[in-house]
């Protein structure tokens, strides 16, 4: 086996990971590059090979797989910047995108106003043609009015071109016609059609999901080409791979074909490294957190799998109904601005970002953040931070906090930071408990896995809020997501409407859809190069019960991939039981309905093997670097502080104290314990209630 | 209302940690209920509120929802701890409400609340309104717009316990289910019970966590942060008194012009409303409880103030209200109060907001609609056998307002929260009927220097035989617009549309039996605009007219901009120096006509 590299790009960094054949493995960020992220990420390939003692050609002939986290989607749509857009619909519904079901994002400020427009109203056009629930024609496709739309769009200087007819998710054939026809009209034309984006009801979602898809795509596509053009001639042989949102990989092929399948998949990746640590540390219900310097992303995962969403997903004020790992990002981090507003402490969701950054890093930036209140907490080291990258300056701190917080609010500075400190881990807190307890999950039952740069500094004190058995910090904690990217599965998700009583499914339909769907990703995961025997697939039913919008994704139990009358008995049982579990009652006299059936088929990865940490031959006290005053309970403690470089297995630190690693820090709150598992992880122990 | 004054003290840290954490516990109730509820108005339009109140009744806390609604909450607790005494609570109990005379907003909205307690020390209430889909009474779906008096509108209930110490009382489920139509009432009963249940264990921990004293002085010094934030606002503004009237044109009956007015006083950090010379004629069958009165009123003032400020009793204590009893808006407890959530609801928030916009202009979105109730359907459905009932609550666009700083947008204005709208692949596969229409109607927008949201078209088939009702306004008084911006259309329903029985509908739509194939076709009204439609940029009236919002006629009419060209060509211009010379041309009219 030879070298394996992760590549994940962030908003502000862009984090590698080269696992060597030995299974060691080695960390790097290069700053992202966002007008061309493939500059960031040819840039931080070289530094790798540099450090390897190779050069480029060398080290890309070497390795095996390159799997490739993008932003790309994200900044399309952040930016606003992707491919002329329009739509063709049935007539009567156009606006229906505009309309929005009503929704706002915030129906208390009456300054916010609208998203823009993927496709402005003039590139949005209404043909004939109406089909009932059922399938049955009501009125008949107007061609006709379709080839006009066609050529007014061409004319109109549309580059790209969603197609979403009413219940083509049930008859798919006029939507197909639709293409044909823009294809006659307007060859051009790049045309994403609805039923197979995202072949489901209800209409709005699916509208949104198709345009998003034909605003992004072009952008995307180009990209990745291109990346893998540049790849190629630089020396890499194999096929480059990229992340998804739902927390697997496909090919740059497959994702030309759905460009929306890599739209939000930002988190995923550190989601997928962070069911790693869990599987290493026998962990598999945890919640993962991710406190970068923006953002705090929190996911809950059973038996080692992330939820995984794919209704009301809102990315960037646009609605999309494909499988996201289903993350809650609040906007706290590192940078997270702390202000005194209507009379409270606010934290966030404003963040100093990198540049010019909390007031430690002496760039310039003058607004109290997260970070400068850890920096006067003790908590981490101001020569130290971000490997020493930045000169700090720890003086101005004290005094932004007094002039900016403690002053306003009528406390002391020390108030003030414990403060920030505290108010920062209850909104995080609260994220938490929005994936748990509000779906209807006990956190206490849960591991929490802390990565991100700053996430090891807030998780042991929340460990303690929330009542956690155990805190695990991977290793890879700075970069975990471009770690997980490498260890991520070949995912393809497929789902179909398919509205019915489950009593009264047609089970000669389903198991024409189920074939269908597998036939699709079978042959999409032969084409990444997965062995048949390696490829495993999963159904699900979408059911709900008559008049619930919102469904329950079920298992279904398939007897040698058939759908039988058992399968049927048993999607009914457990669905009913399902409802009990996350929303306390179950309706067992009502019929169940489905309205979508789902496949998941993976494709196993040769996993890179991370080799164990050498057994340990010195003790712990030799890992000791100094002390300082940090604040515990109340007060100002010296405490010690540990070179996490310097730590083996078994290793044990007893709280309070500080593990300052390359990238990040680890603060253990008294009472509390860290043990160094074999591959270097932190498992934090004790002190909950 | 005055706020206690507690021995014991808490840091404002604290105290913005329980605050976030009950916010977060009402958001997880509202969520419980649209996961669970079976109801689409539940489930689908979120028309579920939830809020935390302390051991007086004072609202500590709100969820997303439906703004007016989350800030009624208050009144049937109040009943219940007038009923029960402040000892007359258990863990486990569950409380439920629906009364208009009780606290209540009108009988379809059912609060449901369970108790907070430890150690027989009450400390506070977790809340959950739910619009139901029906409420026995004359008629199905809980509007009955034909009802002289509160009773002839369906069951009510000033306030039972649905359940005792943890022990659900079946026989009370059993009666409140017999009392309606919908077969449904108790999945979406339980689903509101469940959310109340949850909320108070969650709020139980909380209280566990930081110990009853210090969640009490934390409510109260969120509630008194939020009364201070908003008079220093309120000292911002310019003092005097400043008068508006909103009229509907009709009640269900047809008596015809029905008037709120407000007079808003500033006078430094105080703002007195006072609703005097409100309609007080004691037939008219459109009538706002107390309880909706004042939601209707902090609905519109929260907007005004930043929207940070927590949202929480500090609101009802921050200013002062005249809302004279006997009114339409705050009617003798006799009088029927079922479409009054809606009218003379909204006009409550139109006659504010219309008044202060003549002091405080840059803070005025009215937050309104002219939908008078919905429009609702019922029949049985022939796939299911089964009743039904449809609200319409439907996607479509109506009265979204121009905003102080840009174009309106979106379909529906604040006022209705965060309900989510109904579609047609969803509701299709439910209700007979087909959706053929919502698209968005050129020149309904009110014109302005930022322009109100069009109304939509919005055409429904019967697919089985349906009867119809509802009641309708907008039709002589449309959404006005703001400091100089113009109305919005007028709203048109027409009953039996593509049969030989099509009309349009006066005023009120008594159980029209409608045939397969026969359409409800209804032109919803635009919303106003904001500021002087001369002063908008021709560039945007241009943009406007490529996207069929206004028409070449219309920009030239309401705007003064000359667009030369046409859309089917795809050549539209602006004609500059005609456009200076009609504009000018306009401003002189004017003066002259002042």
């Amino acid at each position: 086996m030879g070298y394996q590299i992760g590549i994940d790009v962030g908003g502000t960094f862009t984090d590698f990971v080269l696992v060597r054949p030995d299974g060691t493995f080695d960390l790097t960020k290069t700053a992202t590059t966002p007008y061309d992220e493939s500059k960031g990420v040819v840039a931080g390939l070289g530094d790798m090979a540099a450090a390897e003692g190779l050069s480029l050609a060398d080290l890309l002939h070497a390795t095996d797989a390159i799997v490739h986290g993008t932003t790309t989607a994200d900044n399309t749509l952040i930016q606003m910047n992707g491919a002329a857009t329009g739509l063709i619909t049935t007539e009567g519904h156009r606006d229906e995108i505009e309309i929005r079901r009503g929704w706002r994002e915030d129906i208390w400020d009456i300054h916010l106003g609208p998203p823009e427009p993927i496709a402005r109203r003039r590139h949005r056009i209404g043909v004939p043609g109406r089909l009932d629930h059922k399938g049955n024609v009501l009125v008949p496709l107007d061609e006709e009015a379709a080839r006009a739309a066609a050529r007014r769009l061409r004319a109109m200087g549309i580059d790209s071109i969603a197609v979403t007819l009413l219940f083509s998710f049930v008859d798919p054939t006029w939507e197909a016609r639709v293409g044909e026809i823009i294809a006659e009209e307007f060859p051009d034309a790049l045309v994403s059609l609805s039923h197979e984006v995202a072949p489901s009801a209800p209409e709005f979602e699916r509208t949104s999901t198709t345009l998003v898809n034909a605003y992004i795509g072009p952008r995307v596509v180009e990209y990745l080409q291109r990346l893998e053009e540049e790849l190629e001639k630089a020396g890499y042989a194999h096929q480059l791979l990229v992340m998804l949102s739902n927390g697997g990989i496909a090919t740059v092929e497959a994702v030309c074909h759905r460009p929306i399948t890599v739209l939000a998949s930002g988190p995923a990746g550190g989601v997928v490294g962070a069911a790693d640590t869990g599987r290493t540390a026998g962990s598999t219900d945890f919640i993962s957190v991710d406190m970068g310097g923006t953002s705090y992303d929190v996911c809950l995962a059973r038996g080692g799998q992330p939820d995984v969403k794919s209704f009301w997903n809102w990315i960037h004020r646009y609605l999309i109904t494909i499988p996201v790992v289903d993350v809650l990002s609040i906007g706290a981090g590192g940078g997270s601005i702390a202000e005194v507003k209507a009379g409270g402490l606010r934290i966030g969701p404003e963040s100093a970002g990198a540049d010019p950054g909390p007031i430690c890093y002496g760039k310039g930036g003058t607004k109290v953040t997260v970070t400068d209140a850890n920096v006067y907490l003790g908590y981490l080291n101001p020569e130290a931070i971000c490997g020493g990258r930045f000169a700090l300056s720890a003086e101005r701190v004290a005094d932004s906090i007094n002039d900016q917080i403690a002053g306003p609010l009528g406390i002391s500075v020390t108030e003030a930071a414990a403060g920030i400190f505290r108010l920062t881990n209850a909104q995080m807190n609260q994220a938490i408990q929005r994936v748990s307890s509000e779906r209807g999950h006990d956190p206490r039952r849960f591991d929490l896995i802390a990565f991100g740069g700053n996430g090891g500094v807030h998780a042991p004190a929340q460990a303690l809020d929330l009542g956690f058995p155990r805190v695990l910090v991977p290793k890879a904690a700075p970069a975990l997501s471009a770690l997980g990217i490498l260890l991520a599965d070949h995912v393809v998700d497929r789902a179909k409407g398919c509205v019915s009583q489950v009593e009264r499914l047609d089970l000669g339909l389903a198991n024409s859809i189920l074939a269908e769907m597998r036939l699709e990703a079978e042959k999409e995961l032969a084409n990444a190069n997965v062995a048949h025997h390696q490829i495993g697939h999963t159904a699900t039913a979408a059911c709900r019960y008559p008049g619930q919008t919102f469904t329950l994704d079920v298992p279904v139990h398939l007897d040698e991939d058939t759908f039988t009358e058992k399968s049927r008995s048993a999607l009914v049982a457990d669905f009913h039981r399902l409802h009990e579990e996350l929303h306390t009652f179950a309706t067992r006299d009502e019929p169940v309905i489905i309205v979508e059936l789902k496949l998941r088929a993976t494709g196993e990865t040769p996993r890179p093997r991370i080799a164990p940490l050498p057994a340990a031959d010195t003790s712990v006290s030799d890992a000791e670097k100094g002390r300082r005053k940090a604040y515990f309970d109340g007060d100002f403690v010296d405490v010690a502080v540990y070179d996490g470089t310097k730590l083996l297995p078994d290793h044990e630190i007893a709280g309070p104290a500080i593990v300052e690693e390359t990238f990040t820090t680890v603060v253990l709150q008294p009472s509390q314990t860290a043990v160094v598992d074999a591959f270097g992880n932190y498992v934090i122990t004790g002190g909950a209630a | 209302m005055t706020t206690t004054t507690r021995a014991h003290e808490v840091d404002p840290i604290t105290t913005e940690v329980i605050r976030g954490a009950m916010e977060t516990i009402a958001f997880e109730m509202a969520v419980h209920v649209s996961l669970t509820a079976v109801t689409p108005i539940l489930n689908q339009s979120n028309e579920r509120n939830a809020s935390i109140l302390d051991e007086t009744g004072r609202l500590a806390a709100i969820s997303v929802g439906v703004p007016q609604l989350m800030l009624t909450s208050r009144g049937p607790v109040s009943f219940a701890l007038e009923t029960y005494g402040r000892d007359g609570f258990a863990p486990g109990d569950i409380i439920a409400g629906n009364d208009p005379y009780h606290g209540g907003g009108h009988l379809p909205d059912w609060n449901v609340f369970s108790p907070v307690v430890c150690d027989g020390d009450l400390i506070l209430f977790a809340s959950i309104q739910c619009h139901h889909a029906d409420t026995g009474g004359e008629t199905p779906g809980g509007y009955c717009v034909s009802a002289m008096d509160v009773w002839a509108e369906g069951f009510r209930c000033p306030v039972i316990k649905l359940a005792e110490a943890g022990e659900e009382k079946e026989d009370l489920i059993y009666l409140l289910q017999t009392n309606n139509r919908v077969p449904t009432f108790t999945a979406d009963l339980r689903a509101q019970m469940g959310a109340a249940r949850h909320g108070a264990k969650r709020l139980t921990e909380l209280v566990e966590e930081y110990g009853p004293e210090t969640v009490r002085a934390a409510v109260d010094a969120s509630i008194e942060l939020t009364e201070r934030r908003i008079r220093e606002e309120i000292a911002t503004w310019p003092d005097g008194t400043y008068e508006a009237e909103s009229f509907i044109e009709h009640d269900t009956m047809g008596n015809q012009d029905v008037r709120v007015h407000c007079r808003a006083t500033i006078d430094g950090e105080r703002l007195i409303l006072d609703y005097t010379g409100s309609d007080d004629r004691q037939f008219l069958t459109t009538n706002g409880t107390l309880a909706n009165t004042r939601g209707m009123i902090l609905s519109q003032l929260t907007t005004m103030f930043d929207p940070t400020i927590p949202k929480n009793d500090g609101l009802f204590s921050s200013f002062e209200m005249v809302i004279p009893e006997n009114t339409c808006i705050n009617p003798a407890p006799t009088r029927p109060v079922s479409a009054g959530t809606h009218h003379p609801g909204v006009e409550v928030s139109e006659a504010l907001c219309l008044a202060l916009s003549q002091a405080v202009p840059e803070r005025c979105q009215p937050q309104i609609y002219k939908a008078a109730i919905p429009t609702i359907i019922f029949g049985t459905n022939p796939e299911t056998g089964q009743f039904f009932v449809d609200h319409s609550v439907d996607s479509l666009a109506t009265c979204s307002a121009a905003r102080p700083s840009g174009d309106a947008w979106g379909g529906i204005p604040t006022a209705f929260g965060n309900l989510v709208l109904a579609t047609a692949e969803v509701n299709e596969s439910l209700l007979p009927h087909r959706q053929l229409s919502r698209d968005l109607m050129t020149d309904s927008g009110g014109a302005g220097r930022w322009r109100g949201q069009p109304g939509s078209r919005y055409v429904k088939e019967v697919t089985a035989t349906s009867s119809v009702y509802t009641w309708v306004i907008g039709i002589r008084y449309p959404a006005k617009g703001v400091n100089g911006g113009g109305p919005g259309s007028r709203t048109r329903l027409v009953l039996r549309a593509g049969g030989e029985h099509e009309y349009e509908v006066d005023h009120t739509a008594f159980y029209i039996e409608h045939q397969p194939g026969e359409k409800i076709i209804c032109d919803y009204a635009g919303g106003g605009g904001w500021g002087d439609p001369l002063d908008r940029e021709p560039e945007r009236v241009l943009d406007d007219v490529w996207d069929e919002f206004v028409s070449v006629e219309a920009a030239a009419r309401d705007y003064g901009v000359v667009v030369t060209g046409s859309l089917e060509e795809l050549d539209l211009d602006l004609d500059v120096d005609a456009t200076a010379d009609l504009r000018s041309r306009m401003r002189e009219e004017r003066t002259a006509s002042a």
